[in-house]
Parts: C-alpha cells; sequence; structure tokens
C-alpha cells in the first residue's frame, strides 16, 4: 500500500477508505482529494454511499454502534480515524447541513450561537450578536428574520430554516462544509440563495456538498464526484465530467439515462 | 349492512364526549362534596394553630408543615437520582439485554403497593439505620416508592425528544453532556414534571408507608430526626378513630386545595420556561 500523494492543497483526503455498518459494506475503497477553498459535489443515486461518505468525514457515523472503518481519511494531513483524534475537536471544524432542515427548538438568535456557545469559553455577547448578523447575512436570512430573532426558528418556512441551518454552520467558523442534499426540499428561490451563498462562502471554506440534483453539481461545483454502490466511479472537474466522462455509467447517470 | 359513516362519527362522539364528561362529573362531584363538609372548618385557626385533643380540637398547622417537608424531601432526593438514571439509561448507554432489565425492573417496582415501600423502609431506615420513625425514614422511603415512577416517565420524555435534535448538537461539537443539558432535558422537561407532579401527589396522598416510617407525632417538628404527621395521615387517623368528622373534612378540604395549587404552580412554571424558550 503506497502513501497518498502529499498535495499540500488537498484539506480532506481519502484512501482506499472503507465504511462499514455492521456486515454492510457502505463505502469500498474511495480515493479522493477535496481541494482547499473548493466545492466538491458528490452526485449519485440514493443508497450510493454519499450521506455515508460526507457523515463518515465529521465522524457521525460514530453514533452508529457497529459502525466501522478501513484505510485512510484525512483532514489537514492528519488521520480523522486515529485513536488520538479526538471527535468532538474535529465535528467543530467541520460543519454539517442535512437533508431535512432541523433547527433546534430554540429562538432564531440561540440556533445560530449553539455552536459557538459550545465549550468552555463562551464569546462575550457583542461578538455573538456580529456573528449572528454576520452568518445571517451571509447566510442570505439576515433582511427576513432581522426584526424577529428571538422567535423560534421553527416558525420559519422550509427555505428559511435550511438557510438559518447553513448560518448555524456559518457561526460556528468551520473550516468544511458538509451539505448532504441540503436543497432536496426546497423552492427554486431558496436553492438558488443557498447556491449563491456557497460559492461566495468557498473562500473561506471548503466545501462538499451532495446533491440528488445533478444541474446543481454542475452549477455550483468546481470539482464532482461520481458515487455508485459505495464506490467512487469517477472524480473530475465538473466541467469534464459533465461533457466527457471517462465512465460510460457516469455518462449514463448525467445524461439521465440511469435505471 | 354497513352503518353510514356519518352515524359512526355520531356514535363515536357521543360516547367519547360521554366518557368524558362522566369523568369529570365524577371529579367534580368528589371535590364539591369534600369542600362542601370540609370548607366551613377552615378558619384562619384551623389553618395556624396546633391540635389539641388528638385533633378534637384546635388546627392543624405543624400537619400542614409536615405534609410540605416530606414530599419534598422525597423530592430532593428522587428527582436528581431519578432524572440521572433515566438521563444515563436513554443518553449514555446503548439498548442491551442489561438495560432491558432494568427497565423491566424498574416497572416491576412502580407496580408494587406502598405498604411493601413502608415495611422496608420500617425495617431498614427505622430499624436497622437507626433513624427512627422521622421525616429522614419517611422521606428516604417515599424516594424509593417513587424512583421507579420518575425514571420511566423521565425515560419516556427523554425518549420522545427526536433523535435528529442530537445529530445536529452532535455535529456542531456538542460533547453528550452539552446536547443533554442544552437541547434533550429542556425539551424533555415537560413530560419529566408530569412524572414529578404524579410521585409528588403519590407522596402526598400516601398513608401507610408514612405510618409506618413516619411516625403520626403531630407536633412541630424540629429536625429531620423528629416524627411528622401528614395531611392524608391525620385525615386517616380521624376519620378510623372516629375523632372528629368535622376536623377530617376540614382537613381533607385543605389537602385538595393544596394538592390543586401545586399543580397549578408546576403547571405555570412549565409554561413560563416553555415560552421563554421558544417564542
Ligand atoms: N445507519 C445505517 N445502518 C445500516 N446501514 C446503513 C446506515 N446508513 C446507511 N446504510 C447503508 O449504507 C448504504 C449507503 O447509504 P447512504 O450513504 O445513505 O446513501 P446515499 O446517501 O447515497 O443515498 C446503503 O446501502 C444503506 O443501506
Ligand atoms: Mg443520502
Amino acid at each position: 500500500m503506497h502513501a497518498p500523494l502529499p498535495t499540500t492543497d488537498a484539506k480532506i483526503t481519502a484512501h482506499e477508505f472503507c465504511l462499514f455498518f455492521g456486515k454492510i459494506q457502505a463505502l469500498r475503497n474511495i480515493t479522493l482529494d477535496v481541494r482547499r477553498n473548493s466545492i466538491l459535489g458528490i452526485i449519485g443515486p440514493s443508497g450510493s454511499g454519499k450521506t455515508s461518505f460526507l457523515r463518515a468525514i465529521n465522524r457521525l457515523n460514530d453514533l452508529h454502534p457497529a459502525c466501522h472503518t478501513e484505510g485512510l481519511l484525512q483532514l489537514d494531513q492528519t488521520d480523522i480515524y486515529h485513536p488520538q483524534c479526538d471527535p468532538v475537536a474535529l465535528r467543530k471544524r467541520i460543519g454539517m447541513v442535512f437533508a431535512l432542515p432541523i433547527p433546534l427548538p430554540l429562538n432564531i438568535y440561540e440556533n445560530v450561537v449553539y455552536g459557538p456557545r459550545l465549550g468552555h469559553h463562551c464569546p462575550p455577547r457583542a461578538e455573538l450578536d456580529m456573528l449572528v448578523e454576520r452568518s445571517l447575512r451571509a447566510a442570505f436570512l439576515w433582511d427576513e428574520v432581522k426584526d424577529r430573532l428571538h422567535t423560534s426558528g421553527l416558525r420559519l418556512s422550509g427555505g428559511q430554516q435550511q438557510r438559518l441551518c447553513l448560518a448555524r454552520v456559518l457561526a460556528m467558523q468551520a473550516e468544511v462544509i458538509l451539505l448532504d442534499e441540503p436543497c432536496s426540499g426546497l423552492d427554486p428561490i431558496s436553492t438558488a440563495k443557498i447556491e449563491e451563498a456557497l460559492t461566495t462562502l468557498k473562500a473561506q471554506h471548503t466545501i462538499v456538498l451532495v446533491t440528488n440534483n445533478t444541474k446543481q453539481a454542475a452549477r455550483v461545483a468546481d470539482e464532482t464526484a461520481f458515487f455508485l454502490m459505495g464506490e467512487l466511479v469517477e472524480h473530475g472537474p465538473t466541467q469534464k465530467l459533465f461533457t466527457v466522462p471517462d465512465d460510460p455509467r457516469t455518462n449514463d447517470y448525467v445524461t439521465g439515462r440511469f435505471g | 349492512m354497513r352503518v353510514p359513516p356519518k352515524y359512526t362519527q355520531m356514535a363515536a362522539i357521543t360516547l367519547l364526549g360521554g366518557a368524558t364528561l362522566l369523568t369529570l362529573a365524577v371529579l367534580v362531584f368528589i371535590i364539591a362534596f369534600v369542600l362542601e363538609k370540609g370548607l366551613p372548618g377552615v378558619t384562619w385557626t384551623f389553618l395556624s394553630a396546633e391540635p389539641q385533643d388528638m385533633g378534637r380540637a384546635g388546627g392543624i398547622f405543624p400537619i400542614i408543615v409536615g405534609t410540605l417537608l416530606l414530599p419534598l424531601l422525597a423530592l430532593v432526593i428522587a428527582l436528581p437520582l431519578g432524572v440521572g438514571s433515566a438521563v444515563y439509561l436513554c443518553e449514555y448507554t446503548r439498548e442491551t439485554r442489561l438495560t432491558r432489565v432494568i427497565r423491566f425492573g424498574t416497572d416491576c417496582l412502580a407496580g408494587i403497593p406502598s405498604i411493601i415501600f413502608g415495611l422496608f423502609g420500617l425495617v431498614f431506615f427505622v430499624g436497622i439505620l437507626h433513624l427512627g420513625w422521622s421525616l429522614l425514614s419517611g422521606g428516604l422511603t417515599l424516594a424509593i416508592m417513587i424512583l421507579p415512577t420518575i425514571i420511566r416517565t423521565s425515560e419516556e420524555a427523554l425518549r420522545a425528544v427526536p433523535y435528529a435534535y442530537r445529530e445536529v448538537s452532535c455535529s456542531m461539537g456538542a460533547t453528550r453532556w452539552e446536547t443533554v443539558r442544552r437541547v434533550v432535558l429542556p425539551n424533555a422537561l415537560p413530560g419529566i414534571v408530569t412524572g414529578v407532579m404524579l410521585g409528588l401527589g403519590r407522596c402526598i396522598s400516601e398513608t401507610a408507608a408514612v405510618i409506618f416510617t413516619a411516625g403520626t407525632v403531630a407536633a412541630m417538628p424540629t429536625s429531620a430526626f423528629d416524627s411528622v404527621r401528614t395531611m392524608a395521615v391525620h385525615f386517616y387517623l380521624l376519620a378510623r378513630e372516629g375523632i372528629s368528622n368535622e376536623k377530617a373534612y376540614g382537613t381533607a378540604a385543605v389537602l385538595i386545595l393544596a394538592v390543586l395549587l401545586v399543580n397549578l404552580a408546576a403547571y405555570w412554571m412549565m409554561h413560563a420556561f416553555i415560552r421563554r424558550r421558544a417564542r
């Protein structure tokens, strides 16, 4: 087994990475890099392991009792699954937006400051206020909620809730943002707002976007990976993957000819 | 022949509505009956004076104090233990055979008649630990008695909090405890309060276990090692020994009003909490 090439440009590196839920193998020998300050789009039919891969990056699969991994998964060249890696500290560096918008049952303000408030040193109020405004602006939600920051996050519309979830992740000032089909239940306008946010956010963050909408990947992703039944079929610049893919299965999927 | 839905619907509404009405009517009748017989005897003197001549005359002040102290002590002991165990079982352990055995055990314990707990308290706290018939023995016994109820209702309340909230909190870098404290417990609070009120109700209305462990001395307790008498016990003794029907109903009226008040206070506090959290 040879070591992964030391490309300092890579924020996340997977090398021959496998993931098991008990006897079920959800990921098979995934090898790919996610470049710093880029958006990696992950596409593939459902059940192909996209969500599992995202949740492997922030070790959320650990919550599953029978989950174990093989191979290597690195963040900034350090092994995410090393016994000495603290998953809590790791997750503070990696934000995640889930497929369904799940605001915590708190008011909008408290939702946004949930991350920054964790741990031992809670920032002062003024700093939190600033953080809330900045995060909500970046998620294109500020104008809609600035007058009702203290109403419950559950009172927002679905699209607003998902942008709140994005703002919540931004307030964590995480290095990596994982999004799992964040627009699957949203209207086109909310979707456009989230996509616009993502393209500006990659200046500060590294983004992995799982999407069931190949057009969305084509619009926002710098590179795209195609997953199929737990395997990485193809990974390359978005443009190339959508126009001249190497693998016929990729071609079938992106042209919509896939069963 | 099929009955058209319109009629089954009407029948259902009538039956269910009737059942509700009947329950309410019985409840109102009992409360009205006791208050009607008891309230005339509830005067300021009755509330503030010591009982005299075994309760034939005077008031019930030390007994009110005993009714406040004993369940309070039981709660102070049982609440942290019960909620703590529920949090441990629900948030810190995976579902295994052991947790199922523990759950089955608590279910069984919750169904055991209180007199058994009383007997245990008498043997263990009063006898072996030499705590005597005292506030402390009674409080410990009642705490053990309501512990299973508090554990089970708290556990149900914790389980009712959506799993997704835990996942979200965890994904933001919260430790398990931070998740429990900031998300799970506040959302489970209404259910936990319900369990606590059930337990409190059992403590306030308990007679047998209290007589066995806290004694029946109707005087002001000066320490945790003094015997106390609760209103339920007082009522039982007055009525049972035929000491004074008037004083017995007076005590019952105060007891009912007290329970009503405690429930209202808990209800109000819980709603204030929920409103403050998510407006
Ligand atoms: N918690 C789990 N327990 C068992 N199997 C799981 C679990 N999560 C995912 N899997 C399995 O892993 C495979 C990949 O699922 P997933 O990552 O959710 O795919 P996708 O997100 O691409 O739809 C599926 O076969 C699924 O059954
Ligand atoms: Mg998925």
